[in-house]
């Protein structure tokens, strides 16, 4: 047994930025005992994966909300967590090739502007101004919003894992969840590869495995995991501020403060965790080819690694979190679609809430669980899950 | 000078400064984070420090614009050492014309086969279930032309590479590997050391000594050197010491000289001489193995993985095959060990599970002891583990107090092995490093996946080969 007690509280189901900044705010708030579970090592799902953009660009006002919120936590996180994640307010910039795209943007613009950030809609010249050297004609315009930015993933995921523990949070590592204990419609237990735990609440926190885990404990959700694939260049000189994004592709890109420049674009891939997580040639080169095609001036830089991660995508683009009607104690934190890092510490704020069976300021349709049962319950989507 | 890494100059680099004031390296992961205003000076000089050489430009990059290479082959041969060059005479003999790739810069023709030189292998992926040719290549030719090749069967005969040493001042210039000190010593040009020290104690020092034995002083071995190498080193009049630690590079711009001890605390000296020859271990290349999801096996001899090989070359991947020294075939068995591989190629898709080859003997690395006893001397924190992104040996402890375990997390926390290298350098020590801090044998601290490619790939190279079919390209 690598468990410490017998029974938990709460126990949470992935040890990525979901899970420990859950475990986190539950240790906070003086739950009680907690245990979070993870089948890999630390950052080896999607948290370590991404390519660490934070934006607040978003098509619906929650979504624009959580982010906000977030953006202000990240701020604050040397301070608080003691590590410096190197977040960097330095802009997102959405590039538009065609006038249908253009007005697409216009109107994230007029939504995100009504929430109090300073976005502003750009032509050519605006857009040429932020990316020194882009190919004339790449793109017609963009939106673009300074207090957007970048992050380094990982210090994040050290100062949530660092904190949880030091507030008696349990993080056992390399151990899976393979199901829960039921007893008249209500979470008892959580069983694991090293053991079963008694425990009233199980959070749902597996990222791109949060579908597999959920259908296993017989709980039918619509969550699709689908592999993203990114890339890295070798370090030169900074030249880019901004992330760039177009929205045509889904193409996104961003110069780390090492200089590497790490970014990605959507390709279909087969949907499900079976298929792995590995690379494709159809990537490279299709992504050199973007990336070439929109600033000429990147064809001499190297490529030095490519890999690839899960989106945990949703049909309506919104997360899933709160208690699952049809399994009392079951509580999702998932189907970030790809996003988890933009949402997530003020997402898990809710998510430690719901775990206390407390209220939220959630709008049910777009957040619980309930919103798939029933189409006409759903008010709203998401579409903007790009970058 | 506006592409030095230096401020206002390379004469006057006031960021130098740094380097002095904090010989330890700067924590970049707890420090510097706090006040915000503090935080934002901090990250715009760390912006102005960042990267090396210029920013890229566009006529930079225009000029690598070469057309790409696409090949259909029934057999890719990669790598035309003596390996790759015997498998390709069997493979002739027997009827097929296979294509091959060397990345050495200027390759002898290989009779029979279609020569591509300066061209690096850089992805492999696993099979594709169904197809007349089922693996796909990707390569670039220096500067940057792309190559994309498909081919039926694929025999990797990628050789071995000298790995890296940890003692202080392994970053010097003047350290080399021997591979290195062999090709600059047949280079047509003056020699590029005089007196140099050679460490390792087997037949790798041989080699050095028999290619630039005139310009070798010294032979420092971790552990004992072999009766062969004794023999040379003693027509040639090279100093031995067995059994010694190797403490320190000395000298500021250039190697001058080298501290050791002898093992298990002995005296100290000081041996001078203009360059460290790094020849004690060497290492299977095998990235495109991991890539193409072939079986591995940790090998404490040179303490590294390398496939599973059966006899005949054949690995758990149908279709690929190894050859050579990553596939632990000595040299005198090059000739029959490829004709055996070529039977077994020409026979088709066997999968059937033969006996595993016979364990190849090497001799067991006595490393581990060796840096125990290193990793004790004061000081030690301050040496590179990783030149790719300057992580100190203090910075993998500091990992381990702090909990993380395991390479792959220490990586990350790190960033060791997240260079240009993508560990090649690096992680065989650090493998080592780690096993002894978590008192676990070196297979148990784990592996870094190996991602693609195996060495940096111009964009330019990677986007001039064809598009793929417009299916496949989400709208």
């Amino acid at each position: 047994m690598t468990f410490s007690r017998d029974s938990y509280r709460v126990t949470i189901v992935g040890a990525g930025i979901v899970g420990l900044f859950t475990a986190y705010h539950l240790a906070r708030a003086g739950a009680g005992p907690v245990l979070v579970v993870d089948k890999g090592f630390l950052s080896s799902g999607a948290s370590g994966r991404n390519g660490g953009g934070v934006r607040q660009q978003w098509e619906t006002r929650s979504t624009v909300r959580l982010a906000r919120e977030s953006v202000r936590a990240y701020r604050r996180f040397g301070i608080e967590f003691g590590f410096n994640i190197w977040f960097r307010q330095t802009g997102y910039l959405f590039l538009a090739e065609s006038p249908a795209e253009l007005e697409r943007l216009r109107s994230v613009h007029t939504l995100v502007a009504s929430e109090g950030l300073s976005s502003r809609v750009l032509d050519a010249s605006g857009v040429a101004s932020l990316v020194e050297g882009i190919a004339p004609g790449a793109a017609l315009g963009g939106t673009y919003l300074a207090t957007d930015g970048t992050l380094y993933p990982f210090p994040v995921i050290w100062g949530a894992y660092e904190a949880a523990r030091s507030l008696g949070v349990e993080v056992a590592l390399g151990v899976e969840a393979l199901g829960v204990g039921t007893d008249d419609g209500r979470v008892r237990g959580l069983v694991t590869s090293d053991g079963s735990v008694a425990t009233p609440t199980v959070v749902n926190a597996a990222g791109g495995w949060s579908g597999d885990f959920s259908r296993r404990c017989g709980l039918d959700v619509p969550n699709v995991a689908t592999r993203h694939e990114i890339l890295a260049t070798e370090a030169t000189k900074p030249f880019l501020d901004p992330m760039v994004v177009r929205v045509s592709d889904g193409l996104y890109f961003s110069q780390t403060m090492r200089g590497e420049i790490v970014g990605g674009l959507a390709l279909p891939h087969r949907p499900g965790t079976s298929a792995g997580l590995g690379s494709s040639p159809e990537f490279l080169t299709t992504m050199a080819r973007a990336l070439v095609g929109l600033l000429p001036r990147l064809g001499s830089m190297g490529v030095i690694r490519a890999w690839s991660g899960y989106y945990d995508d949703t049909p309506d683009g919104f997360p899933v979190i709160g208690e699952d009607p049809r399994l009392r104690g079951f509580v999702h934190a998932n189907g970030f679609g790809g996003h988890g890092f933009m949402l997530a510490p003020a997402a898990s704020r809710r998510v430690a809430l719901a775990a206390l069976g407390q209220p939220t300021d959630l709008d049910p349709s777009q957040f619980s669980p309930a919103r798939f049962r029933e189409p006409t319950a759903r008010t709203a989507v998401e579409r903007l899950q790009l970058g | 000078m506006t592409t030095e890494n230096s401020w206002p100059s390379p004469e006057w680099d006031l960021f130098g400064a740094i380097g002095l004031l904090r010989p330890g390296g700067v924590d970049t992961l707890h420090g510097l984070r706090r006040p915000a205003f503090a935080t934002r000076l901090f990250q715009g000089m760390v912006r102005r420090l960042a990267g090396t050489g210029a920013p890229p430009t566009e006529v930079g990059s225009r000029a690598l614009s070469a057309p790409p290479v696409e090949r259909t082959a029934d057999v890719t041969v990669l790598g035309a050492g003596a390996a790759g060059r015997a498998v390709v005479d069997a493979l002739v003999a027997r009827g097929l014309r296979p294509v091959v790739l060397e990345r050495a810069l200027r390759t002898p023709p290989v009779p029979g086969a279609e020569l591509f030189s300066a061209t690096t292998a850089v992805f492999l992926p696993p099979p594709a279930d169904a197809g007349e040719r089922p693996f796909t290549i990707l390569a670039f030719r220096e500067p940057a032309q792309g190559f994309r090749i498909g081919t039926r069967a694929v025999v990797l005969a990628t050789g071995r590479y000298d790995a890296s040493l940890l003692f202080a001042g392994n970053d010097r210039p003047g350290v080399v590997s021997a591979d290195a000190a062999i090709a600059l010593s047949q280079a047509p040009r003056s020699p590029p050391f005089r007196r140099a020290v050679v460490v390792g104690g087997d037949r790798r020092v041989a080699e050095v000594l028999a290619a630039c034995g005139g310009s070798v002083d010294a032979v420092v071995a971790p552990g004992e050197i072999r009766p062969e190498v004794v023999r040379a080193a003693n027509d040639l009049g090279v100093l031995l010491y067995p059994r010694s630690l190797l403490l320190r590079a000395n000298g500021r711009h250039r190697v001058r000289s080298v501290r050791i001890r002898a093992r298990g605390g002995g005296a100290e000296a000081t041996v001078s001489c203009d360059a460290v020859v790094l020849a004690h271990r060497r290492i299977p290349h095998a990235q495109l193995f991991f890539q193409a999801g072939a079986k591995m096996e940790w090998r404490p001899g040179p303490g590294a993985y390398a496939p599973v090989v059966r006899a005949d070359g054949r690995t758990s991947v149908p279709g690929l095959f190894a050859a050579g020294a990553v596939a632990g075939v000595p040299p005198s068995d090059y000739a029959r060990h490829a004709e055996a591989l070529g039977d077994s190629l020409l026979r088709g898709t066997d999968r059937s599970e033969p006996p595993p080859a016979a364990a190849v003997a090497e001799a067991p690395t006595e490393l581990l002891g060796y840096y125990r006893e290193l990793l004790r001397i004061p000081g030690h924190g301050r040496w590179t583990a990783c030149p790719c992104v300057d992580v100190l040996v203090s910075e993998v402890e500091r990992a381990h107090r702090s909990g993380y375990r395991g390479i792959e997390v220490v990586k990350r926390v790190t960033g060791l092995g997240t260079g240009i290298c993508q560990g090649r350098y690096c992680l065989p020590d650090a493998l080592l490093l780690l096993s002894i801090l978590e008192d676990r044998p070196p297979p148990q601290v784990g592996y870094i996946t190996q991602r693609p490619p195996v060495v940096p790939t111009p964009l330019a190279a990677l986007a001039a080969l064809p598009t793929p079919s417009p299916a496949e390209v989400v709208p």
